[in-house]
Formats: structure tokens, C-alpha cells, sequence
């Protein structure tokens, strides 16, 4: 006992990101992007990334996020040719007349591209992060993803949605339970049921309280995200924990809605920045790993067609 | 010479390393001595860095996951300024250095090409594809619009039958067939489909007092479907559409909100072009049929001080009656015109209106 207390390790998350710095990121991306007609975009996007990485630090060391505009940019013209391919074979499905086939397959391939563009965007994504220069990584397979994901969606389907609690549970949790840090690995273990019932209850409170309870819902989703996930290694643990109240959400989201409407949305780079700084100051690090002693264990991965297939998709995926 | 303390990270594991840094500004490199004495030299050509907050990072091209970190102000100035003459520092991070007055100048420019690109290029994209796009596809789309929502309607077959007479009796000219058809309805309300169909409520013919008035009104969507004006407000907002989502689709969605607002309002200004340019070929019409071009001014007003608060569709979506009436009645004061009372249109507008 007093051997475990002796070895608790100090922790502090915290994010450095202005936004001003990040306005001027922002608008100069802006102005590239804009002159040459949007082939700027993957760079501009790398700058971002670079930007809000680089500005999260855990104990005053700061990630970094080494993708590239050319990596993006490659990735982009590979997700374009698909999408343009299953657009494609849609519309001479519909040439021919035979559109409810082509429909069914225009479906299906947006379905299973979400699993593959998944897969692709955490592989690119943490491998490219990298602190203290450890690399993260994610290891999970691609095949199993793209099964389960599937068996998922059937479930989802068949019980008229009842089940995507517990879809969204066993993604998050083959996700990040695949991811680590160097040999430091990732660990959730949220639970469909559990998830259900909160979501069940805040969405009626929010319903019932005109709006007013979706701030402690807010609350107890990101509690539920933060609170179920630590760090394993050799036995050794870091467990994380939210301090976010409603009170905190409350605070965040308005005077966030308040910059957007009053700036006419230019002041979206403070709300950016406002929203990280906000996120890394509420989540606590407890355990005893020692931060000084992780391990070089993943491999480049410079593939960035996943990344942008996700893009094209507008799916954002946290961390 | 300049020298720091840094730390340095191995890319092997995570334990930082207190190392002495050299910058040597005549040989133009990174000098510094890890455990193991093993000595590390870094051509400033060979590097690449990141300066974020008070933090500099510095990797070698050949190996990105070794990396020294360094917080010394003054050496960081050193080494930015030796990169600078040698002209390491990049256009972008000069781009981004350049202040607050900068981004806001720049931010201006943008909003202007994008404002320009938006009230010059998109209408002429539109008024080209108008033509491109052909007339079956007007129909096909007024064809489908009438059987889903006008079929159901409690449409009166007599009236209907007395506004096409009405109609016939008066050039219009059009260019493809005109159908007219009268809804019972409490509404105040009439609107034309691209394909020629145009639909009357009785409750916008009930307001009416005078046979001038519906020749009016039919003078003004029969306008509308002779310059397929339905046709090009669709080509329009979706050029619109594409446009603000390309180039807004890099920042944010709620700019792309905001792009959605401005376009809302380019569109308003747009279709009051129309319904100007409607208002004025009905006024002609009518004159040319030497039916009293008052009568368009005359529906205008009633619908004005009948009708306080809904604004019927088919004076668009803006209340500028006013400013309408008026342009009407200097176009009537320059043109000379004769009214010829004509007493079967006088009876086909008793049967429409009974």
C-alpha cells in the first residue's frame, strides 16, 4: 500500500493554443486555399493539425503531429477516384436503367468505406503524432473492423437504431484499445448499457427541461468518454478523469455561441482554441507509469488516403 | 557561437537528456554531445523546425523522432535569424508572422474575390447553363411539381375554363403553351411553373375588382415563364450553392452558415430582378392589348392594404410593394396607350370571379 502511494507519478495535461495565432493559421490557409482554387487545402489542413497538436503538451512536453501537406494531398487525390469511381458506376447504373441496383450498391459502398476510412484516418493520424519523440500507433486490423462494423450496422438496423449505443461503444472501444503511445497502450471500457441509459435519460431531461439539462448530459457523455479510458504498461496504469461540470459546459458553450454569432463566425479560431484549452484543463491523469521511461515500438505510416476518405465523409473523429 | 541548455529525446525512448547546444553560426550547424559522448552535427540545411509558443523543436530531416527542444528566447532569435539569412526560413512562416493588421487585410481581400467571384461570375454561370439546359427538362419539372401538389387541389373546373378563355383573348407572347388553372382556396396566392402551368387562388381573384387587374396578374407570370426566370433562380442557387462550399469548405461549418446567409440574400435582391422584370413585361402586355396598365397597380394596392400581413408568394419574397408600384407607374407615364373597353372580358372575369 504505502509502496503504491510512494509510486504515483504527477501528471498535467494542458493546452497552449491562442487564438489569435491560430486566426492568423487560419486565414492565411484561407488565402492559399482560395487562390489556388482549393488545391491548397491538404497542406492547409496539415498546418492546422501541426498547429493544435503541437499546442497540447502532457507535463510541458508537447505533441506534435508530423503529416504533411504532400502525404495529405496524395491521400486526397486517392479518396477522389474512389468516390468519383462509386459516383460513377451510380450514374451509368442509372444510364442503363437499372438504378435500383445501382442504388444498392451505391449504399452498400458507403457503407463499407466508413469502417476502412476509419481504420485508415486512426492509422495515419496517430502514427503521424508523436511526443517526446514517441510515436503513437494504432494496431487494429482492418478486416476484423470492417466484419464487425457490418455486424453492427445489421444489429443497428434490425432493432430500429435501439442498438447504436452499443454500436458506438464497441467501436470507441476497438478503437482506442488499439491505440498506444510508444509501448504504452490505450485501454476503454465503456458499456453499451450504460450508454444507453444516459442517453436515454439526458435526451428526455433536455426534452422535458426545454434544453436546459443537455449541459449536465454534455457532462456526463464527455465524463463517460474520459472517465472509462486509461494508460497500461507492464501492469503498470494511468487512469484518466473528468472534472468538467455542467456549470463548466454551461460557461463553455455559451460564451462560445456568443463569439461565433457577435465575430459573424471569424472568431471561430478562439472557440477552437477555447474548446482545447478547456478540454486538456478538465481531464486529470492518475497512476504510476513513468512518463521518462516509454519505449520507440511503432513504425512510420505515411499513408493518408483514409485521413481524407473520412474528409470527404465529414466524419470527425475525437483524439 | 551561442550556447543553451536543451533537452534532447532520442526518438528511442521518452527520458529527456540535458544537453549543452552550440549554435556555430560560421559553419552554419547544430553542435551538441549526448550520453555516450556521442557527438551530433546538424547542418542547418538538414533541419527542420517548429516554433510553437515559447518552444523551439528541432529534427533532422533523416531521422524526424529525435528531436531537441528549446526555450531559450534569445537563442531561439539567434538561430531564427542565421536561418534567415541563409534563407531557410520558409515563405509560409514569414506568411505567419506577418500580425493581427495582416490577417484582417488579408481576410478583406478574400471576402472581396469571393464577393466579386459571387455578384459577377455566378450569375453569367447561370445564365449560360439556362441555355445549355433543355426546355424538356422546364416541362419535365413543372409536370411533376403539378401532379404532386396542384393535382390534389380542389380545382374548379369552370373557373379554370374561363381564365384559359380570358387568357386566349390576349397576346401574351409566349413561346410555348400556357395552361391556367383555378384553385378554390382561401389563400392569396398565384405562382407559374416552368412548364407553362400557372395557378390562380381565389382567394388573390376574390381581392379583385376589375377585369385590368387579372390581365395584370396573368401579364406578370406568363412573364415569368416566357424568361424561364424558374429555371435560372435553380441554376443560380446552385451555382451559388457549389460556389460558398468551395470556397468556404476549409474553414468551418459555421462559416459556410454565414456563406448560406449571404447567398439567402444575393437570391432575394435576385429574384426582385425578376419580379421587376415580370412586373414590367406585364405592364407592356397589357398595354399592347389596350387593357389599363393601372389595373397592375390597382391589384398591387389592394393586395397592400387587404393583405397587411401575409405577403402573397407571388409578389415574391419582399415586402417592397411601394417601390414596385411606383416603378409601374413612371413606366405607364412614359408610354402612350389607349384602353379599348372590352366587354367579353368584362364577362369570361364575372364567370372566373362569380
Amino acid at each position: 500500500m504505502e509502496n503504491e502511494i510512494s509510486d504515483l507519478k504527477d501528471y498535467k495535461l494542458s493546452f497552449h493554443g491562442e487564438g489569435k495565432t491560430f486566426f492568423g493559421i487560419i486565414i492565411v490557409n484561407w488565402l492559399l486555399t482560395v487562390i489556388t482554387l482549393g488545391f491548397y487545402y491538404p497542406w492547409a489542413k496539415a498546418k492546422q493539425l501541426q498547429y493544435m497538436y503541437g499546442s497540447a503538451a502532457l507535463n510541458d512536453d508537447r505533441f506534435a503531429f508530423h503529416g504533411t501537406g504532400k502525404e495529405m494531398f496524395k491521400g486526397y487525390i486517392k479518396a477522389l477516384v474512389i468516390f468519383g469511381l462509386i459516383y460513377g458506376i451510380l450514374l451509368l447504373a442509372i444510364y442503363f436503367d437499372y438504378l435500383y441496383a445501382g442504388l444498392i450498391f451505391f449504399y452498400f459502398a458507403f457503407i463499407a468505406i466508413l469502417p476502412i476510412a476509419i481504420h485508415g484516418s486512426y492509422r495515419y493520424r496517430f502514427s503521424r503524432t508523436s511526443w517526446r519523440g514517441i510515436r503513437f500507433g494504432y494496431r487494429g486490423e482492418r478486416n476484423e473492423l470492417f466484419v464487425n462494423f457490418f455486424k453492427w450496422i445489421f444489429f443497428t438496423v434490425i432493432t430500429l437504431g435501439f442498438y447504436s449505443s452499443w454500436m458506438e461503444m464497441n467501436l470507441r472501444k476497438y478503437l482506442l484499445s488499439n491505440v498506444r503511445g510508444g509501448d504504452v497502450e490505450f485501454k476503454y471500457v465503456g458499456k453499451g448499457s450504460d450508454y444507453f441509459i444516459m442517453n436515454l435519460v439526458g435526451g428526455l431531461l433536455s426534452m422535458i427541461t426545454l434544453g436546459i439539462y443537455s449541459f449536465w448530459y454534455y457532462k456526463n457523455l464527455f465524463a463517460y468518454y474520459v472517465d472509462n479510458l486509461s494508460l497500461q504498461k507492464n501492469g503498470k496504469e494511468i487512469q484518466m478523469k473528468s472534472t468538467a461540470t455542467g456549470g463548466d459546459f454551461f460557461k463553455l458553450i455559451i460564451l462560445n455561441l456568443l463569439i461565433i454569432v457577435f465575430t459573424l463566425g471569424l472568431g471561430y479560431a478562439w472557440v477552437a482554441t477555447r474548446t482545447m484549452n478547456f478540454v486538456f484543463s478538465k481531464i486529470q491523469m492518475e497512476g504510476d507509469i513513468d512518463l521518462d521511461t516509454i519505449n520507440q515500438t511503432e513504425a512510420d505510416y505515411t499513408d493518408a488516403t483514409g485521413e481524407d476518405m473520412s474528409d470527404f465523409l465529414n466524419i470527425d473523429l475525437v483524439m | 557561437m551561442s550556447r543553451t541548455s536543451a533537452i534532447y529525446f532520442d526518438g528511442i525512448s521518452s527520458t529527456p537528456q540535458k544537453i549543452e547546444l552550440i549554435l556555430d553560426e560560421q559553419q552554419a550547424e547544430l553542435v551538441f554531445v549526448t550520453a555516450g559522448i556521442n557527438s551530433h552535427k546538424w547542418d542547418i540545411e538538414e533541419i527542420s523546425f517548429e516554433h510553437i509558443g515559447d518552444t523551439l523543436e528541432i529534427r533532422h530531416i533523416m531521422n524526424t523522432s529525435s528531436v531537441v527542444k528549446v526555450k531559450d528566447v534569445d537563442f531561439i532569435s539567434g538561430f531564427l535569424s542565421l536561418l534567415n539569412k541563409n534563407g531557410h526560413v520558409g515563405w509560409y512562416y514569414r506568411l505567419l508572422h506577418l500580425g493581427m493588421k495582416a490577417y484582417i487585410g488579408m481576410a478583406l481581400i478574400i471576402l472581396g474575390l469571393i464577393v466579386g467571384g459571387y455578384l459577377v461570375v455566378i450569375p453569367w454561370v447561370a445564365e449560360k447553363a439556362v441555355l445549355i439546359i433543355p426546355l424538356s427538362y422546364d416541362m419535365s419539372i413543372g409536370n411533376t411539381f403539378y401532379n404532386e401538389y396542384v393535382y390534389q387541389n380542389d380545382i374548379d373546373s369552370d373557373k379554370t375554363e374561363a381564365l384559359n378563355l380570358f387568357a386566349d383573348k390576349l397576346n401574351l407572347n409566349n413561346t410555348g403553351e400556357l395552361h391556367f388553372t383555378v384553385v378554390n382556396s382561401s389563400t392569396v396566392n398565384a405562382f407559374a411553373l416552368p412548364n407553362g402551368d400557372i395557378i390562380v387562388y381565389t382567394g388573390l381573384i376574390d381581392l379583385m375588382k376589375d377585369y385590368d387587374e387579372l390581365a395584370g396578374l396573368i401579364g406578370h407570370e406568363v412573364s415569368h415563364v416566357n424568361n424561364r426566370h424558374s429555371m435560372k433562380m435553380l441554376c443560380r442557387n446552385l451555382a451559388g450553392y457549389i460556389f460558398i462550399s468551395a470556397v468556404l469548405s476549409d474553414v468551418n461549418g459555421i462559416m459556410a452558415i454565414i456563406g448560406d446567409n449571404v447567398h439567402n440574400l444575393q437570391s432575394l435582391s435576385f429574384s426582385r430582378q425578376f419580379e421587376q422584370q415580370a412586373d414590367k413585361e406585364g405592364t407592356e402586355m397589357m398595354i399592347q392589348n389596350h387593357i389599363n396598365p393601372k389595373g397592375m397597380t390597382d391589384l398591387f394596392k389592394r393586395l397592400q392594404t387587404d393583405e397587411k400581413v401575409i405577403i402573397p408568394a407571388f409578389i415574391s419574397s419582399h415586402p417592397i410593394t411601394t417601390d414596385r408600384i411606383e416603378t409601374i407607374n413612371k413606366l405607364i407615364q412614359q408610354k402612350t396607350y389607349r384602353n379599348i373597353y372590352k366587354p367579353e372580358l368584362e364577362k369570361l372575369f364575372r364567370r372566373v370571379k362569380n
